[in-house]
């Protein structure tokens, strides 16, 4: 039963998200005055389809809800209702219920979701629209077609001949073992000029294997492109024009006597089966779904949904024979020192190459199947914006680049929060009102930018914004009245470092906190949260230009490529993502600059830790010689002093005890093989703690 | 979305967490040397018993962890039990093993000099610790006085000092 219900947690958390991107879709198109229909019909599935796998789980409350939506949205399809901006305020607030009820267990007596309150909401909310006039009545349609005409497909009808837009009837003869194929062909065919209202098998004709077809359509386009476009063999069009006496007579009840058997029994918008979520191209109300099963059919079956769990373990066992790789690899080399079995060593060795390149494709593969674009993430936030702008009364306008870009589905799940976040901010503290933004002769619309890029083995998602940008001053200010900071410290910090002061625990310069971005998290948290991630976080301001926010996150934290270093005689794992270059270290290079250690590298100064010394260990350097590894993340960098070099690694990091969560340094541990077991440094973590100490420091050598 | 379906597939399964508080009439114990006295865990709370594999030390942590080894796979912290219990240090010796301890949430390893046996103690071969009086660490559930033939020979091995391993191995986090 859980994993039914994990599937089915699943899927309906899809159909929310298409929902809601779809919902800001229409948003947009309400504001532009280009409201879609097929944007309606689309969310309209989509609430359909949910209400009727809830039903099937279980999850009644839900079921309830969308219920009630399909009904509003039926209204507005239908044209009783008028699509604005209050109605789509509850389409979103519709949006919110949903996943909140997701969250809780349906078992639950009493929700902590105020269904009622949002299901009142829903019946109150959105003006009628007064009936069109009829004038169908003119046109040449038989009354029997009128009558089997669902009230969607009546209502375009109508829409389009109040329009003025020409009808035309198109007759076509399919074959009964294509008519799937050929429908499609002919719908996608008439998509860009012209609205197919309906299609119903004619009485005229048809033998056993083929089924002609009326179809009746709303188009501009002229009667000569019609027929160019859906003209052909077996196909006919005819103008429908007013006043002129129905042309065939068509009856209604032989129609569904000609119609080929469906797949399934024609479904009813109350028990509709689990339908995919984006399958169906026709409403689910529509009668004459012939094909919709099989389409949809052949749509999943080229996608299957996959718990993150499984693909872990997969990387697990990838992991293990890299570790019996590396065996193998070995003993070849030791077959190798034997001249009697110098050629069953190469021979060894060769197929063991072959190895590795399948190996490395299967974990090739795997780290693809874990990636995920960040769009996900960013349609959720696009809803965000909406609404904190909106309850601020602030004009933003969000614009999106790189939402195709991929990063793996873990750190997409802690992602989302800390954006959040940011966002939020961006918009209560940033975003000025418009009033304000247009004395300050900037647009009223605030613009917020959301960029994700890829850059080598990193992802970037920047967040700008146009609005007031961060002063300094205030931050220095307030930072010393809480006493993070100390006067003289302060009055030595660059402007980079005042900025950085955000970060700090106990750090706001609010005094009220607004609902929105007071909510007890502060920017030092998200600075936690990405770290965990093995992502920093940087900060860049102008004031009165704006803010913008850069984070930079591995692509992937399941296996990476590690570069080993030797301290101490104990072998510790850096990954490869952190590091620039290892060069040898020259201790008589090493100048102290303020209580720190530095050595100046092409020009620029690289604060060293040295991790023996951190470490507490003895040196064991071979010869006095040490190695400079130089390590950095986002804008930060450092020199890390090891004893060795001892060569790269794919690993596969694992976490420690819980009773080491208070260690710092590390992010993890990996096996090496033969037992051994390496410790993975924590780069981004290293590098704080070298500039915060150095920030101590520096206020301290300072007298 | 995947936390979503995490939440509705954990399981809360804490295994034998409160048996030996609750276990009615019989407590079974695994019994362990320590320098010169006897103690036990629980035996519902040990997984398992390993020779000693080589461990990994971890810098920077507190001084009773020795360091970490793969238990098949899964990270393990190893803590030095003499350390813990604030007994006389030694290095390992032949018999040294080290046991697999779930402390609820996190299984932990603990090194002990040497593992004797498995007691079944009946409810009167245990005092519990209000019983015994004095101010008893909060990792010491009680006294067990097993009626074993074969330890007679040594008087100091009828005491075995029962302990709790949740309290006993809280202190590794706070370092």
């Amino acid at each position: 039963m859980s994993e039914l219900r994990d599937e089915f947690l699943a899927e309906a958390q899809e159909i929310v998200e298409s929902l809601s991107r779809d919902l800001l879709l229409l948003d947009q198109a309400q504001k532009d005055n280009l409201p879609s229909q097929e944007l309606i019909n689309e969310v309209f599935r989509a609430v359909h389809t949910l209400k009727g796998i809830a039903g099937m789980f279980g999850y009644g409350r839900l079921g309830e809800v969308a219920h009630a939506l399909e009904d509003l949205l039926d209204d507005l399809r239908l044209g009783r209702k008028v699509l604005e901006t209050e109605l789509l305020d509850v389409l979103f607030e519709g949006v919110e219920v949903f996943q909140r009820l997701l969250a809780e267990s349906p078992d639950v007596e009493v929700s902590e979701v105020d269904v009622l309150g949002f299901l009142e909401e829903l019946t109150s909310v959105g003006a009628s629209r007064p009936p069109v006039e009829d004038e169908l009545s003119a046109y040449a349609i038989d009354t029997s077609v009128l009558a089997v005409l669902t009230e969607y497909e009546e209502h375009r009808l109508r829409t389009n001949v109040a329009k003025g837009v020409a009808l035309y009837r198109l007759k076509v003869r399919f074959s009964l073992t294509t008519i799937d194929t050929q429908l499609e062909d002919l719908k996608a065919r008439a998509k860009s000029i012209a609205e197919i209202i309906t299609y119903l098998p004619s009485s005229s004709g048809g033998d056993g294997d083929a089924i002609d077809l009326d179809v009746l359509l709303a188009s501009s386009a002229t009667p000569a492109t019609l027929e160019d476009v859906l003209g052909g063999e077996g196909a006919t069009l005819e103008r429908l024009s007013r006043g002129t006496s129905p042309a065939t007579s068509v009856r209604s009840t032989e129609h569904h006597a000609l119609v080929p058997p469906a797949p399934l029994p024609t479904p009813r918008p109350t028990s509709a089966p689990p339908a995919p979520p984006r399958a169906p191209s026709e409403p689910p109300v529509a009668r004459r779904e012939v094909t919709a099963d099989q389409l949809s059919l052949r749509s999943v079956a080229h996608t299957v949904r996959v718990d993150i769990r499984k693909l872990d373990h997969l990387m697990n066992v990838v992991g293990e024979l890299a570790i019996v790789r590396s065996a193998v690899m070995r003993l070849t080399e030791k077959l190798r020192g034997r001249p009697e079995l110098r050629q069953l060593a190469i021979d060894l060795h060769r197929i063991n190459r072959g190895f590795e390149r399948h190996l490395e494709e299967l974990q090739d593969g795997i780290l693809d199947v874990r990636m995920v674009p960040l769009g996900q993430t960013f349609d959720r936030l696009a809803r965000i914006v909406r609404q904190v702008a909106r309850e601020h009364d602030k004009e933003v306008q969000l614009v999106v680049t790189g939402a195709e870009t991929e990063i793996d589905k873990l750190i997409v799940e802690e992602l989302s929060d800390p954006l959040m976040h940011l966002i939020r901010n961006a918009i209560d503290h940033g975003i000025e009102l418009p009033k304000i933004r247009e004395s300050a002769g900037k647009p009223g619309t605030g613009t917020l930018v959301l960029n994700a890029y890829q850059k080598g083995n990193h992802v970037v998602i920047e967040i700008e914004d146009d609005g007031a940008g961060i002063n300094p001053q205030v931050l220095v200010e307030t930072a010393i009245r809480r006493g993070l900071v100390t006067e003289d410290v302060a009055a030595d910090m660059s402007r980079d470092e005042a900025l950085q002061l955000i970060f700090l625990p106990g750090f706001s310069t609010r005094t009220k906190a607004s609902d929105l971005s007071g909510r007890g998290v502060g920017m030092d948290v998200v600075k936690t949260n990405i770290g965990r991630l093995g992502g920093v976080i940087d900060v860049q301001s102008e004031v009165g230009a704006g803010t913008k926010l850069t984070i930079t996150l591995p692509v992937t934290l399941a296996i990476i490529s590690a570069l080993l270093v030797r301290v101490g005689g104990r072998e510790y794992a850096l990954p490869i993502t952190a590091v620039q270059e290892a060069i040898v270290f020259d201790p008589r290079r090493v100048r102290r600059v303020e209580g720190r250690e530095v050595v100046t590298l092409r020009g620029e100064t690289l604060t060293i830790l040295r991790l023996d010394e951190l470490f507490r260990t003895q040196s064991d350097a071979r010869g006095g010689r040490r190695y400079l590894v130089v390590v950095a993340v986002g804008q930060k960098r450092m020199g890390l002093v090891v004893d060795g070099l001892e060569g790269q690694q794919d690993i596969v990091i694992k976490a420690l005890g819980k009773s080491l969560s208070r260690v710092r340094g590390f992010s993890g541990a990996t096996d090496l093989g033969d037992q051994r077991v390496a410790l993975v440094l924590d780069a981004p973590g290293l590098l704080d703690e070298v500039h915060s100490s150095t920030e101590r420091t520096l206020g301290e050598g300072r007298r | 979305m995947s936390d979503l379906v995490k939440r509705q597939t954990m399981v809360p399964a804490k295994p034998g967490a409160s048996e030996t508080k609750s276990a009615p009439s019989l407590r079974e114990v695994l019994a362990f040397s320590l320098a010169d006295d006897t103690y036990g865990f629980p035996l519902a709370r040990v997984r398992e018993i390993l020779k000693l594999p080589p461990i990994t030390p971890v810098p920077r942590a507190p001084r009773f962890v020795l360091g970490i080894v793969s238990v098949r796979g899964v990270i393990t912290t190893v803590v030095d039990l003499r350390r813990l219990m604030r007994v006389e240090e030694r290095l390992p010796e032949k018999h040294a093993r080290i046991l697999l301890v779930d402390v609820g949430g996190e299984v932990v390893g603990a090194l002990v000099d040497e593992v004797q046996q498995v007691h079944r103690l009946a409810e009167d071969e245990v005092e519990l610790a209000q019983a015994v009086g004095g101010d008893l660490s909060d990792h010491v559930i009680g006294v067990g006085r097993p009626r074993s033939k074969r330890e007679v020979e040594d008087a100091g091995r009828e005491l075995i000092v029962l302990l709790d391993p949740e309290p006993l191995f809280a202190r590794i986090e706070r370092g």
